[in-house]
């Protein structure tokens, strides 16, 4: 250990020295105070804040990814390369030593740095509101959806196998008749979507149940918030529809008013505007104790239109999970698990190639990893046409790269959504513990067994 | 026997990315080093010396045969803590300075931190860069590289030391040093393993050489049995009258023999360390390296520590150890050794090349040798005696053409 720790402050010294972590040092010490000025969003106090935070972290996040590649690269290919590796390997330390030192000192760096920079991101979001006037209102929309980690509950997609299964055999020839170049998989696709859309339609004078259980509000005081977005059948001319809401524990009699009620329900009557987002707010005591919470929306007889809730992203409940502060030390912590991914991506790649090539490997893969989402959708599209060969393959593959889109903290932090530490501990279980532990193993055994000295005759 | 260095068959194959072009960088090669002995591994450029050396320390795998380093595998970790190893050049890591870069061998080495500290210090002033320690070595010279690389190698005090070209780029004193130094440490019962093709450094310091050519040994064998010449007999004595010349040829032109009269040269090392010794006494500053003969005290410890530094005064470039440490900062120009000494001297060899070797023995040349101090006490007492016991009976010494023990170097 002490000779993995000498390696790993050499390399630690080797990139403040050599000026490479310098040049982003400076550049994140300059650029994060300043954007904190600069950014505005949409002139709210609100908008300011997302602002700053996506920007700020995204560019501490790709900085500090780059710095990660370069410098873990750069420390075994340059004592390659110049061969001070003569004088390293010949001295009692494994060869798995050297890698595992150098990959420490990295993640010492990085670790060093991203609390530093972290923190700067931190320092300036909260001070922010104080050096700007903006209105109570502004301030409190702030505290609502921005300095808060909500978590977000949407209702499960529901199983409809059977049911489809059934409409088919019923209506089979008129199904076939009307679809007419479709196989029957993609006829069952079509009908799955429709009854799905249709358990979430309700009528005119028709009611909307959806339930949700575990939801664990940190405060009840505090609200919890309805997320919705109506979609219709035919469009009123305002574009507007009404809507009564009944949230809380809908398992109680209704209607009976000499009953006790245990928990309140939560009544509004509201008007919206289609296919827009909108909230419902309400007191998060309508919880019940066993955190059951029901959301019932009903049609009134004042509509003249089915209105829809889209499958996607029609509802969804929001309440304050946890707060910013610890929101944000995991959002850190994300970038943290991406930047070990990397280090450890690095050394594979510094194991075998020369410093060039290397950066080249590393950069493609990054690249990949953040757009993946996109990757994995065009592959998977793709799959339904080619042979399944092909498919596992490719998909093999593709499951190896990293998925630093879908991890993206600034997701999570710009509309204060809850980042749990199920998540985060998944990312870490995925990232780090099974991508890059095998990665670096596989460094380490091309490392140990390579010829080290160049062939000189 | 355990050889201190084994190899069987050891063979390298160097092959381009298709397999063709076949090069045999060391072909079937057989090594057999003893403990305690300095081992030269001599050869042209690219005749597989240095590709020899990194299949013992694994950098190189070997195509066939296997390597034995003090009797295992000079990769594992229990064998490569006796090892010192210093590369053909120098690769230190330029963004740290030297007490930085011994630290760091040190720590490979799994060494305490006081006696990291002690050794380093003791090394740093052994090698003469204790002034310029805290400079980064991106900035040094190639000799003082070559410094630092010879301390890393010693800073395990190692059983076995293998140096590749260890004088290159060094100065002559740094040479002798390094020659010195190899002498101890063989004297404290280490191995060293010398691969270089400077031959004259070869010559003075190894017990056994091999000669490479090809990846193959061409000859091998004790150097004083490999360049003896039975066959010629050489006579140093001091200076004779010529009257005594002519008896000597007289003698021998009765044995059928013949033989040349000439002064012996002084080498040209030991007047060049003379010379530089004599100006750093004056203290002149240099932002070089400063030369000393010390060698740190861990190395020399044990039973012979006293035999060991005494035999370090006796030897010519010891006065140094006396000079005051030279500044480093002040960088002034360097004055010159001073003309005269030079112009004597170059007077006095012109006169010895003018003088025609055949056989007429001249009297000045007994003091054309600008010799230092100390030899010259030594002769002066020789000449004490010989004018007590009449010059036609001078004491003379009989010696081989190859005898090696002379610091003064008479050739």
């Amino acid at each position: 250990m002490r000779r993995i720790w000498a390696v790993s402050t050499n390399t630690i010294r080797q990139a403040l020295r050599m000026k490479v972590a310098a040049v982003f040092i400076l550049l994140l010490l300059v650029l994060l105070p300043l954007m904190g000025f600069t950014a505005t969003g949409d002139g709210t106090l609100k908008g300011r804040l997302q602002t700053f935070v996506s920007y700020g972290l995204s560019l501490t996040s790709l900085l500090l990814s780059l710095l990660t590649i370069i410098v873990s690269i750069y420390a075994i290919t340059s004592d390659i390369e110049h061969r001070q590796i003569y004088t390293v390997v010949t001295k009692p330390i494994r060869r798995y030593q050297i890698i595992l030192g150098k990959v420490l000192g990295v993640l010492v760096l990085d670790l060093v740095l991203l609390a530093l920079f972290a923190g700067i991101v931190y320092g300036v979001t909260s001070l922010i509101p104080r050096f700007l006037n903006a209105s109570d209102e502004e301030r409190q929309d702030a505290t609502n959806e921005f300095y808060t980690a909500r978590a977000s509950l949407v209702p499960p997609v529901l199983d409809v196998q059977k049911e489809v299964v059934a409409l088919y055999n019923k209506t089979k020839d008129q199904l076939d008749a009307f679809y007419r170049n479709m196989t029957r998989e993609e006829i069952l696709k079509q009908l799955t979507n429709r009854i799905r859309l249709e358990k979430r339609a309700a009528a005119v004078g028709q009611m909307l149940v959806w339930e949700f259980h575990n939801v664990r509000p940190r405060d009840p005081n505090q609200s919890l918030f309805i997320r919705f977005k109506y979609d219709v059948s035919v469009t009123a001319p305002d574009e507007q529809v009404y809507g009564e809401w009944r949230i809380g524990d809908l398992r109680q009699p209704q209607q009976d008013a000499g009953a006790q009620i245990p928990t309140r329900i939560w009544r509004e009557t509201r008007k919206d505007v289609v296919r827009k987002f909108h909230e419902v707010e309400a007191p998060a005591s309508v919880v019940a104790q066993d955190g059951y919470l029901a959301v019932g929306f009903f049609n009134p007889p004042g509509n003249e239109t089915v209105v829809l809730f889209p499958v996607e992203d029609g509802l969804e409940v929001l309440y304050k999970a946890d707060t910013f502060t610890a929101n944000f030390v995991r959002a850190a912590l994300l970038i943290l698990c991406r930047l070990m991914f990397l280090a450890c991506l690095g050394a594979l790649a510094a194991s075998f190639l020369s410093f060039p090539v290397a950066i080249l490997f590393c950069l493609v893969i990054f690249l990949t990893g953040t757009i993946s989402g996109f990757i994995v959708e065009s592959f998977g599209y793709m799959s339904q046409n080619v042979s399944t060969i092909y498919t596992y393959t490719v998909q093999a593959v593709i499951q190896l790269l990293p998925q630093f889109d879908k991890y993206n903290p600034t997701k999570f932090l710009v509309p204060a959504r809850l980042l749990s530490w199920g998540l985060l501990g998944e990312v870490a279980l995925m990232m780090v513990c099974l991508k890059a532990v095998l990665l670096l193993a596989l460094a380490l055994v091309i490392f140990s067994f390579r010829e080290l000295a160049k062939v000189v005759v | 026997m355990d050889y201190a260095i084994e190899t069987i068959g050891l063979t390298k194959i160097f092959s381009d990315w298709w397999g063709r072009a076949r090069v045999y960088a060391v072909d079937d090669l057989n090594l057999q080093i003893l403990p305690n002995e300095v081992f030269g591994l001599l050869g042209p450029n690219g005749s597989g010396k240095t590709s020899t050396i990194k299949m013992l320390l694994g950098l190189l795998h070997p195509t066939k045969g296997h390597a034995l380093v003090l009797g295992g595998d000079g990769t594992h970790p229990k064998i490569s803590k006796r090892i010192g190893f210093l590369p053909e050049e120098s690769y230190l890591y330029r963004f740290l300075n030297a007490r930085e870069t011994l630290d760091f061998y040190g720590r490979l080495f799994g060494l305490d931190s006081k006696t990291r500290e002690v050794r380093i210090e003791a090394l740093l002033e052994m090698v003469g860069l204790t002034a310029v320690a805290s400079r980064p070595v991106g900035t040094y010279s190639k000799g003082m590289a070559r410094r630092i690389g010879l301390a890393q190698a010693l800073i395990n005090d190692p059983d076995l030391l293998i140096l590749d070209e260890p004088t290159t780029g060094l100065d002559p004193i740094g040479t002798r040093q390094i020659k010195d130094l190899i002498a101890r440490l063989a004297e404290r019962g280490k191995t060293v393993l010398l691969c270089s093709h400077l031959l004259a450094d070869v010559e003075d310091v190894c017990h056994r050489i091999a000669i490479l050519y090809g990846g193959k040994i061409q000859a091998q064998g004790c150097v004083r049995d490999l360049l003896q010449q039975t066959n010629k007999t050489q006579i140093l004595t001091d200076v004779i009258s010529d009257a005594a010349v002519s008896r000597i040829r007289q003698i021998l032109s009765d044995e059928h023999a013949e033989c040349e009269v000439t002064a012996p040269m002084e080498r040209l090392e030991t007047f060049f360390i003379k010379t530089v010794v004599e100006a750093q006494q004056q203290a002149r500053p240099t932002s070089g390296a400063v030369s000393t003969t010390q060698i740190g005290d861990f190395l020399t410890a044990g039973g012979r520590q006293e035999t060991v530094l005494e035999k370090l005064v006796s030897t010519s470039v010891s006065e140094k150890t006396q000079a005051a440490p030279a500044k480093t900062e002040a960088v002034r120009p360097r004055a010159t050794v001073t003309p005269e000494p030079n112009k004597d001297l170059l007077t006095k060899l012109t006169q010895t090349s003018v003088r025609p070797p055949t056989g007429r023995v001249s009297p000045t040349q007994a003091i054309e040798t600008p010799t230092e101090a100390p030899q010259r006490e030594t002769q002066k007492s020789v000449l004490d005696k010989l004018t007590k016991n009449d010059a036609s009976n001078p004491q003379s010494t009989i010696r081989h053409p190859q005898s090696k023990d002379g610091e003064s170097g008479h050739a």
